[in-house]
C-alpha cells in the first residue's frame, strides 16, 4: 500500500511540475471558455424577453379541416400573447411585413399555408415559424386520421387542459433555465479536460521506459501490480484535479452555473476521468510506442470535435456523424451534466447511466491492460 | 559465501542468442569486471541477475537463494546502475534517491539519513536540492548511482557507469566504487574501457558473442599470453608511417596508430624476431623515430589475442 502511494505521489508531482501539462490541462480549457463563452453569448442567449407578437392572416380558403384547424389553433395561441388579426380588404400584407407592422404574415388557402417573416425581428419569426410547423405537423398527422375517420377530426383541435400550450412548449420557450454560453462552455471544457486525461495516461508506462528509469522501477521489490495501481491512482488523482480546478474557476471567476448538485457534478467528471485514464493506460498496451500517443491524440481531439466541446451538437437524425457523436464518451457527459444541470428528471436517473458506462468502461480497459502487462517483460 | 552464482545461463531473442551457457561465481567482498565490445551481452547477463529479463534457461542465485523463487529477497539485496541513465529530471537528487529508496521499504527518519548519506558518498551532498536537468553529464553518472545505493545492497551492479564523462568525475566513481568494496559492498562492474577494469577489478570475465572466453585475476589472463608481444613506437608525425606495409610483416598481427600521441602500436607474434624489419621499414618511408619500447602483454593484448579483434573500434 505504502508503494502504491510513493508512487502516486510521484506521478502528481511530475504531472504538476510540467509546464505543458500545466499549460493544455489548466490555461488552455480557461482561456478557450473566456473566449467561446463570451465570443458566443449571442448565440446561447434564450431568454430574450418577447413582447406581444402580432399576426397577419389573409384567409382566402373555403373552409374544410384545415381551416377549422387553423381556427382553433390561433385561439389557443391567444393566451400566449400572439395576436392574429384578420386582414382587411385592399391592404397588402407584404407591405405590412416589410414595414414591420406585424411580426408575421400568414396565407391560409385550401392547399396550405404561407408564412413571411420579417428580418427586424427575426426572433419573433423564428418562434412564429416554430409554431406553425409544429402546428402544421399536427395537422398533418390529422389529416391522416381524418382519412379514415372523419368525425374525429375537430375533437383533435379542441384545446384540452393536456394540450393546452403544447404548440408554444415545441418552438422552446421554455420556463426552465438554459445554458448561457459561459455555462456551456464551462461544462464542455470541463468534461473535455476529463477526457484529456486519456493522453497523460497513454504515457504513464512509456514515460519510464524513455526516461530510463524502467529498469530501475522493476528492479526494486515493488510488485508490477503495485506499479501499475500506483501510476493509475496518480494519475486519476492528477487529471482530477485538473478538472476540479477547471471546474471551481468557472463557478466562482467566471460565474458559470453548476445547478444544484455540484458534488454529483464532480462525480460523473470524476467517473469520465478514471475511464479516460483506463482508456490511455489500455490503448498504451495495445499499440507499441509511438503510435498509441497518435491513436490517443486522434481519439481525443474528435471526439473533443463531435461530443459538443467547442460548439453545441444536436442528437436528432440517423446520419452518420450522430453515431461519431454518441460515441464520444464527451456526449456522454455533456448529456448527463446537462440533464443533471438543467433537467428535470432526477439526480439519480441523470448521473448514474454515464456513471456506470464509465466506469464500466474503466473496468475493461483495465483488465486488458493487466492481461498485456503480465505477458509483458519489464515494464 | 558466494554471493553469486550463474549456471548454464542463456538468453535467446527470436533466434538470436545473446548469452550463450554462461557459468559464473562471484565471491563476497570481489570487485568482479565483465570486459567485452559492444554487443558481447554484458548488459543482457546483468539485466537477468536484476530480475529484468527473464533467462531463456539456467539459473541465477544471490546469497545462495535462486531469483526467480525468491525474487523479493534478490531483490532487496541488489543494487542496480543501469546503463543508461535512470533518474528523473523534474525531481530533485534528493527526490530521485528517496523515491527509489522509500521502494526498498525505507520510512522516516531512516530514509531520510540513508538517502543523504546516499547523496554524500558520491559528492552531491550540496545538490540534494539541484534538478538533475541541470547538472552536467558525470553529476547525472554519479546520481545514476547514488539511486543504486541507500539500502545499503550486499551486491551491485554497476553496468558502464563511466560512460561519457569527463576525467574528473570517472576518478570520482572508480574511487567510490573501490570505497565501497572496501565497506563490503560486492560488485559488478562491467565496461568497455580496459584501463578502468584493469585498475579497480579483482577479477575479469572477458565476454564475446555471449560466452565467457576467459576468467580470472589480471595476472592470470595475461600470463596465459606469452606468445604474443606489444610493441609501442614514438614517431613524430604519422602522416609518413605505411601502416599497410608493417601489416604484411611475418609475425605482425594489427598495427593502429594512435593520433593523440602520436605513436604506433604493434601487436605480433612473440615467437617471430621481426623488430629490425619494422624499424626499417619506417625509416626508408621517412617517418622520424622517436623511441622503442616493448611492452608487457595488458588485458588488451589478451583480449585481442582471444578474439582477433581490439575492445574498441
Ligand atoms: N531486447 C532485445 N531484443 C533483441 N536483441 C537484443 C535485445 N537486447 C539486446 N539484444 C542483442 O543482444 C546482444 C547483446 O546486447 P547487450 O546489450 O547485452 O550487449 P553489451 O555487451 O551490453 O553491449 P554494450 O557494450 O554496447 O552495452 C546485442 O547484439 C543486442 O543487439
Ligand atoms: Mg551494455
Amino acid at each position: 500500500m505504502n508503494n502504491i502511494v510513493s508512487i502516486a505521489v510521484k506521478e502528481i508531482k511530475h504531472d504538476f511540475r510540467d509546464r505543458r501539462t500545466l499549460l493544455f490541462m489548466l490555461a488552455f480549457p480557461i482561456v478557450l471558455m473566456l473566449i467561446l463563452g463570451l465570443a458566443l453569448t449571442n448565440a446561447f442567449s434564450s431568454n430574450v424577453k418577447l413582447g406581444e407578437m402580432k399576426v397577419l392572416v389573409k384567409d382566402t380558403s373555403h373552409g374544410g379541416p384545415l381551416a377549422d384547424a387553423f381556427t382553433s389553433f390561433t385561439a389557443e395561441l391567444k393566451k400566449s400573447d400572439i395576436h392574429f388579426e384578420t386582414i382587411k380588404k385592399g391592404v397588402n400584407g407584404l407591405e405590412e411585413i416589410r414595414q414591420n407592422r406585424y411580426d408575421g404574415y400568414m396565407e391560409l388557402t385550401d392547399s396550405g399555408i404561407s408564412l413571411y417573416g420579417n428580418n427586424q425581428s427575426a426572433i419573433e419569426g423564428n418562434v412564429i415559424e416554430g409554431m406553425l410547423k409544429a402546428f402544421t405537423d399536427k395537422y398533418n398527422a390529422v389529416s391522416a386520421v381524418a382519412k379514415v375517420e372523419p368525425a374525429k377530426v375537430s375533437q383533435l383541435f379542441v384545446p384540452s387542459a393536456s394540450a393546452n400550450g403544447s404548440y408554444i412548449k415545441e418552438t422552446s420557450v421554455n420556463a426552465n433555465r438554459q445554458p448561457g454560453s459561459m455555462d456551456y462552455y464551462a461544462v464542455a471544457m470541463s468534461v473535455m479536460i476529463g477526457l484529456w486525461g486519456a493522453m497523460s495516461a497513454g504515457r504513464l508506462i512509456r514515460s519510464e521506459i524513455v526516461q530510463g528509469t524502467a529498469p530501475r522501477l522493476v528492479a526494486t521489490p515493488v510488485r508490477r501490480s503495485e506499479l501499475f495501481a500506483g501510476k493509475v491512482l496518480g494519475s486519476i488523482v492528477q487529471n482530477f484535479l485538473c478538472v476540479l480546478i477547471v471546474v471551481l474557476f468557472s463557478k466562482f471567476a467566471f460565474g458559470a452555473y453548476w445547478g444544484e448538485h455540484l458534488g454529483i457534478a464532480l462525480l460523473i467528471l470524476l467517473s469520465e476521468v478514471v475511464m479516460s485514464v483506463s482508456l490511455g493506460l489500455g490503448v498504451s498496451y495495445l499499440f507499441k510506442g509511438k503510435a498509441s500517443t497518435g491513436i490517443l491524440l486522434l481519439f481525443v481531439q474528435l471526439a473533443s470535435f463531435f461530443g459538443g466541446a467547442y460548439f453545441p451538437v444536436s442528437v436528432s437524425g440517423t446520419d452518420m456523424a450522430n453515431y461519431i457523436v454518441l460515441a464520444s464518451p464527451i456526449r456522454w457527459a455533456n448529456h448527463a451534466l446537462t440533464e443533471l444541470i438543467y433537467g428535470q428528471s432526477s439526480v439519480f436517473s441523470a448521473a448514474w447511466p454515464a456513471i456506470s458506462l464509465n466506469l464500466g468502461l474503466a473496468v475493461l480497459l483495465l483488465a486488458v491492460s493487466a492481461v498485456f502487462m503480465r505477458r509483458k517483460e519489464g515494464l | 559465501m558466494n554471493v553469486l552464482d550463474i549456471r548454464g545461463l542463456t538468453k535467446k531473442f527470436g533466434n538470436f542468442i545473446a548469452v550463450d551457457n554462461i557459468s559464473l561465481s562471484i565471491r563476497e567482498g570481489e570487485i568482479f569486471g565483465f570486459l567485452g565490445a559492444n554487443g558481447a551481452g554484458k548488459s543482457t547477463t546483468i539485466n537477468m541477475i536484476a530480475s529484468l529479463l527473464r533467462p531463456s534457461s539456467g539459473e541465477i542465485l544471490i546469497l545462495d537463494r535462486d531469483i526467480a523463487k525468491q525474487s523479493r529477497f534478490a531483490k532487496m539485496n541488489l543494487g542496480m546502475v543501469p546503463q543508461d541513465l535512470a533518474i528523473y529530471e523534474d525531481m530533485t537528487s534528493y527526490e530521485n534517491v528517496s523515491f527509489f529508496a522509500g521502494l526498498y521499504g525505507l520510512r522516516g527518519t531512516e530514509l531520510k539519513d540513508r538517502t543523504e548519506e546516499a547523496l554524500q558518498f558520491v559528492g552531491l551532498a550540496d545538490k540534494a536540492k539541484s534538478y538533475p536537468r541541470d547538472f552536467s553529464g558525470g553529476m547525472k553518472r554519479r546520481l545514476n548511482i547514488a539511486c543504486a545505493l541507500a539500502h545499503k545492497p550486499k551486491l551491485i551492479i554497476m553496468d558502464e557507469p563511466t560512460v561519457g564523462i569527463d576525467p574528473q568525475s570517472r576518478n570520482y566513481i572508480l574511487n567510490s566504487v573501490r570505497k565501497l568494496n572496501e565497506d563490503g559492498c560486492t560488485i559488478i562492474y562491467t565496461s568497455h574501457y580496459m584501463e578502468e577494469v584493469e585498475e579497480i577489478c579483482s577479477r575479469i570475465a572477458i565476454v564475446d558473442h555471449g560466452k565467457i572466453i576467459a576468467e580470472g585475476t589480471k595476472e592470470q589472463l595475461t600470463a596465459t599470453i606469452t606468445d604474443m608481444k606489444d610493441i609501442r613506437i614514438e614517431v613524430k608525425s604519422l602522416t609518413d608511417v605505411p601502416a599497410d606495409q608493417l601489416r604484411l610483416i611475418p609475425g605482425v598481427r594489427t598495427v593502429r596508430l594512435d593520433e593523440m600521441e602520436p605513436v604506433i602500436r604493434i601487436h605480433s607474434d612473440a615467437a617471430v624476431d621481426n623488430l629490425n624489419r619494422i624499424l626499417k621499414e619506417l625509416i626508408a618511408s621517412g617517418a622520424e623515430i622517436r623511441s622503442v619500447e616493448e611492452q608487457e602483454p595488458n588485458l588488451e593484448t589478451v583480449f585481442l589475442t582471444l578474439t582477433g579483434r581490439n575492445l574498441r573500434d
